[in-house]
């Protein structure tokens, strides 16, 4: 058997075995049985574990660990040696020389590049938030989402759990580049999601543009742009969709949302040729932007994106099912 | 049956029976995953119910962020590494499951066959690897997610997947 076969019989490996007995009875039990130690020790529990969140609190509250990599960064006005604390408040400047290393916390760590401005804006167990007014971070976290936030000049990077680039000049023009998990960026009541080998340009007042896969095609990125910042968009969208592969569905499902109602149609139907949306996901409930039917999409998207990603190299896979490809 | 939004949503308010609902749905998925790490059925079934248990403390603190079915499947995968971690007690399995009837049960089509002696020959795997084999290949986890949630480097994630390759390929040509 060589490689190509194994992975095929891999392939063909059922996602589903039913367990030899019924499993419940024995959760059941074991559920009734926490429930009614729940309700016995709540108060001692709850004491427990207020006085944790104090003690984690105070050790957190308002301040996180600086470490120079590379020249000598400046806190406030101070020069930055080998290492130091940031406080809420506090501004870390970096020149073309210096670059620096913030731990988030406890939760992940942001290094500065050169030429970069950022404030430590909220320090707690509960909300992690520094403010980015120019320049570039390489940020990894390590948590539940939403516990970490960026916030640029044109809008708020929020973690999904994830690893990025995120870079803006102090307008507020810049790019996200996802390189693990996901992340949201948000400008009033425009959203965009970009997971892992993903970017979104951002723009002052605009926001984050639609999101595009690394390898899209150039001239696709390009009419993204157009549509997302320029005139003409009507164009921008034929092009887009003439442009479209399956790997760019992302892109199809943010514009979906994006575009006049009277496209919704085209787009759903070049979106559904490429990738054919889930059980459950109707034209009509897609077109409406009915949140249940875009979730149910995204969902499917996004596995298909995620594998067509980590599996690059090593196993063909379909972009229009995420299944592995056959030969 | 009522729409799996609204199962969770049920569940997370306290519903068992709703609850009950979403373990007959996502018993099978979360079974295959503990016996194809576990490499035996005995375990696997404990596995399966620890992470029910699981499920139904922190169900609360799922916020729709992600599918349900992807939350459960990243709870489950701990459930089980961690209980490898804290007890240290697996041993190498001579017979990968006692009850071969639960993989014959998914039979259906001719090449089935191999699908059985692939999961025979996963389940002798030794642990490492076969975690690491199960994880990427079969699981779609990248190296740097499965060295963090094992507890590895991201060399030896991919050190123990080349071993296992080469087993399994040297097992099924026997």
């Amino acid at each position: 058997m060589n490689e190509r076969e194994l992975q095929e019989a891999v392939g063909r490996l059922p996602k589903s075995i039913e367990p030899p007995r019924d499993l419940w009875p024995g959760i059941a039990a074991r559920i009734d049985r926490r429930s009614w130690r729940r309700s016995l020790y709540w108060v001692p529990l709850a004491a427990a574990a207020a006085l944790v969140l104090y003690l984690l609190g105070r050790g957190e509250r308002n301040t996180w660990d600086v470490t120079t990599l590379a020249g000598r960064p400046l806190i406030g006005t101070t020069r930055l040696t080998a290492s130091g604390r940031l406080r809420v408040g506090d501004w870390l400047q970096t020149d073309d020389s210096s670059r620096a290393l913030i731990a988030v916390g406890k939760i992940g760590q942001v290094e500065v590049r050169p030429e970069t401005r950022v404030q430590l804006v909220v320090a707690s167990a509960t909300e992690h938030r520094l403010a980015l007014a120019r320049g570039a971070i390489d940020a990894k976290v390590d948590a539940v989402p939403r516990l970490f936030y960026v916030e640029t000049p044109a809008g708020t990077a929020i973690d999904l759990g994830c690893a990025y680039t995120l870079a803006t000049d102090s307008l507020g023009k810049g790019l996200l580049h996802v390189t693990g998990g996901e992340v949201e960026f948000q400008t009033g009541q425009r959203m965009a999601r970009v997971p892992l080998g993903a970017l979104v340009q951002i723009r002052p007042a605009s926001g984050p543009g639609t999101p595009y896969v690394e390898d899209a095609p150039a001239p696709l990125v390009r009419a993204l742009i157009a549509f997302d910042f320029e005139r003409g968009r009507a164009r921008a969208v034929r092009n887009i969709l003439a442009l479209s592969r399956p790997q760019d569905a992302l892109s199809l499902w943010h514009l979906l949302q994006r575009v006049q109602p009277s496209l919704r149609g085209v787009v759903y139907d070049r979106l559904a040729a490429l990738v054919p949306p889930p059980p459950g996901v109707t034209r009509r409930g897609a077109i409406a932007l009915e949140s249940r039917a875009l979730e149910g999409y995204w969902t499917k998207i996004q596995r298909i994106h995620f594998r067509l990603t980590v599996l690059r190299g090593v196993r063909r896979i379909d972009p229009r099912t995420g299944t592995t490809a056959r030969e | 049956m009522p729409p799996p939004d609204d199962l969770v949503a049920r569940a997370q308010a306290g519903d068992q029976t709703a609850f009950r609902e979403l373990y007959r749905e996502h018993a099978g998925r979360v079974y295959a995953l503990c016996l194809r790490l576990t490499g035996d059925s005995r375990d696997a079934e404990e596995r399966t119910q620890d992470v029910f248990v699981r499920l139904w403390d922190k169900l609360r603190s799922f916020r729709g962020d992600s599918a349900f079915s992807s939350w459960l499947h990243r709870l489950a995968v701990n459930v089980v590494l961690n209980e490898r971690r804290t007890t240290g007690r697996r041993e190498r399995r001579v017979m990968p499951t006692e009850d071969p009837a639960a993989l014959e049960r998914n039979r259906g089509n001719p090449t089935e066959g191999l699908s059985i002696d692939l999961e025979r020959a996963i389940a002798e795997l030794p642990d490492g690897a076969r975690e690491v084999f199960v994880l990427y290949d079969i699981e779609g986890y990248g190296h740097g997610e499965i060295a963090a949630l094992v507890g590895i480097a991201e060399g030896t994630s991919k050190a123990q997947l080349f071993r296992a390759r080469r087993l399994l390929r040297e097992k099924l040509e026997r």
